[in-house]
């Protein structure tokens, strides 16, 4: 017998693909070899598990789309809450303890900030890159903390207005809107308070940058360890 | 991504199963972002004809599911795989949940499947013929591995053209560029190889 042979008038017909020849061999093989009833069965059953399985193997293989952006907050939280700070971000055991009382408070608050000033350099030079920052605040700037936030935000980027956003979805529409800019370098600051962090993320000579600073001493520290990351992505 | 924390990263393109066991939230942004596709699709597999307003929270919260687990995981290769079952059984979990009580009964049907198209498939949630539903996560995890590991490609594809699109041996020949005679020769050897892996004898 033609194992093959059986296998593909097998195939066609499970599949409603075979035409009258093909059904009157695979039924003559049957009626041959009754034997082949229970392979043609075990064959059924083996197309219903590959409908099953291959769905979620393609699904492995999928690489569009990307985690939306109120969801990363929300996620990152969840690391340092599973699995802590990393080692290397916890310098001394006493920042890490008061930190996490700041952090505490933060979640309590339940407020997500995010600041982005607009269309203003930080820099002087004529080539200096357009710096956005906004503060997005789901809870409604009803928090007290928010207010510091926001006047050491202000702080370190003088003159910079401060845009609040109060969802995730307009954080979205707003990082993906970039600043003509006249071929000038641009990035985008945002404070995430409930995340305890600030991501940067920039364009500078047709280059990408982006990186996040977890808030681990204090927002103003921190914001400037972002300025000296924006300086050297600006000026290669 | 810094280049440290690649450090004990055995694949290079693959985030550094070290970083994200202590912790280090660019590796987490880095393996979010690359498990996101999955966990979105396979939500999006399960609910979207059902409840397509729940999919987009059961991949997040299959993901944090993830965060808990990874302190289990051995190799970064893992996670997928992983990933991938967590969303399914949280997908199935809610489906079962919800349609208990529409029914007002605890009904455990397969929701496997469900949009399944052509000649077996059935478009209504079958019960008992699945042999995801009713796996233990973590074995669902091994055996999807194992599957995404064994049938490279163009098997896998061939497999999806014949099971999943309904197209014929000629079809599948002419636009994966291999002869039509050997469209069911990988056709029979995918079969095999998942009559293996998923060992459909002992769950049917």
């Amino acid at each position: 017998m033609n194992d093959q042979r059986f296998f593909d008038l097998a195939m066609k017909v499970i599949a409603r693909q075979a035409n009258d020849g093909e059904r009157t061999d695979l039924d003559a093989m049957l009626a041959d070899k009754p034997e082949l009833r229970a392979e043609f069965m075990r064959l059924e059953k083996d197309t219903l598990v590959a409908k099953d399985v291959l769905p979620l193997m393609n699904a492995m293989r999928e690489t569009k789309g990307e985690l939306p952006v109120y969801a990363r907050g929300r996620l990152q939280t969840m690391v340092r809450q599973t699995l802590g700070r990393p080692e290397s971000a916890a310098e001394e055991p006493d920042r890490r303890v008061a930190w996490g009382w700041r952090w505490v408070l933060g979640l309590a608050a339940a407020t997500a900030v995010v600041v982005i000033a607009a269309l203003l350099s930080i820099f002087h030079a004529p080539n200096a890159p357009v710096i956005q920052l906004a503060m997005l605040d789901t809870a409604g700037g009803t928090r007290g903390a928010d207010t510091n936030e926001l006047a050491t935000l202000r702080e370190t980027w003088k003159g910079i207005p401060v845009q609040n956003f109060s969802n995730a979805s307009e954080l979205e529409a707003w990082e993906k809107n970039w600043p003509n800019g006249d071929g000038r370098p641009a990035a985008k600051i945002i404070y995430d308070a409930a995340a305890g962090e600030v991501r940067v993320s920039g364009r500078s000579r047709g280059r990408v940058f982006e990186k996040t600073f977890p808030v681990e001493k204090d927002l103003a520290t921190t914001l400037q360890q972002v300025g000296v990351f924006i300086r050297e992505q600006t000026k290669r | 991504m810094p280049a440290g924390l690649r450090a004990c990263s055995s694949s290079v393109n693959l985030p550094d199963l070290c970083a994200l066991k202590t912790g280090d939230a660019n590796a987490w942004d880095e393996a979010f972002a690359w498990l996101w596709p999955t966990v979105f699709a396979v939500a999006k597999l399960k609910l979207q004809p059902y409840f397509p307003n729940e999919v987009e929270d059961v991949a997040i919260e299959s993901l944090e599911q993830l965060v808990e687990k990874v302190s289990e995981v051995k190799s970064v290769e893992e996670l997928k795989p992983l990933a991938a079952s967590i969303a399914h059984n949280r997908a199935v979990s809610l489906l079962r949940k919800r349609f208990a009580k529409k029914r007002g009964e605890g009904k455990t049907d397969s929701f496997d499947d469900p949009q399944a198209g052509g000649g077996i498939s059935q478009n209504e949630p079958t019960t008992g013929d699945s042999p995801l539903a009713d796996l233990e996560q973590k074995e669902l995890a091994q055996r999807l591995g194992k599957s995404l590991a064994e049938l490279k490609p163009p098997m896998g594809d061939i497999l999806s053209d014949f099971f999943l699109h309904g197209l014929r041996y000629e079809e599948i020949a002419r636009s994966r560029g291999v002869a039509v005679g050997s469209v069911g020769v990988y056709l029979k050897r995918g079969l095999e190889t998942m009559r293996r892996i998923w060992g459909r004898e002992e769950n049917s």
